[in-house]
């Protein structure tokens, strides 16, 4: 493994760890201080890891928006568990939470129809929903040409 | 990807936005993705999962068909 892939790994650990501690994002001077690197190293590698889709922007800047499956803006799936509440991307981000964090999670969302509110109940590695369908717009080859819209 | 009550609330919320119907699937194969997809996020070997792996993660969930290869 070589040097700039190495870093990129403990930046990209640091970034999720502070995520889940924190309920947000660290920022890249953040990043720079816990790691005793500079700023310019760590957005260099922000954006390496933005290249390999590992981590999202906000437009224009080195933000994060996305460690998925963490979201760092309101979305419609609230994520509940013991630990702590954090925001999910989408369905299957927000079903990625619990799974990541291996805990017991509600999910928290609404029909994008008809506003009904809906919760879902991940418990011991069981999903418990009463109803419900998942659907995605955008096929699986064209996600990441605007992975916000996907 | 979004949760609806019913299919039927993805038919009526496609054709009034005029967004073109996807890919339906349940929420427990959604569960299961969001399992496979994540579940080793959080470790330092964690690596991003090349497309001939993520394909498999999608037919192993019930996931198959155009809508769901990521090459052409």
């Amino acid at each position: 493994m070589g040097a700039a892939e190495a870093f990129d790994r403990e930046v990209r650990l640091f970034v999720y760890r502070h995520f889940v501690d924190e309920g947000e994002p660290p920022t890249a001077a953040q990043v720079a201080d816990r790691l005793g690197k500079s700023t310019e190293d760590v957005e260099a590698s922000f954006r390496r890891l933005e290249a390999a889709h590992v981590l999202v922007f906000a437009p224009g800047t080195l933000n994060i928006w996305m460690a998925n499956p963490l979201c760092a803006f309101p979305t419609t799936f609230r994520v509940t568990t013991e630990r702590g509440s954090w925001w999910g991307t989408c369905v299957w981000d927000a079903f990625g939470i619990p799974a990541m964090l291996d805990e017991d999670a509600a999910i928290a969302t609404s029909c994008p129809d008809c506003s009904e509110p809906m919760e879902f109940r991940l418990e011991g590695g069981s999903l418990t929903v009463d109803d419900g369908v998942a659907h995605f717009a955008v096929p699986a080859r064209r996600w990441w040409d605007n992975i916000g819209y996907t | 990807m979004l949760a609806f009550r019913s299919e039927e609330h993805v038919g009526r919320w496609c054709e009034t936005r005029g967004i073109p119907h996807g890919a339906s699937f349940s929420l427990e194969q959604a569960w299961e993705l969001g399992r496979r997809w994540y579940g080793d996020k959080l470790s330092p070997d964690w690596r991003r999962a090349t497309p001939d792996e993520a394909e498999r993660v999608f037919t192993d969930i019930g996931l198959t068909g155009d809508f769901w290869r990521l090459r052409a």
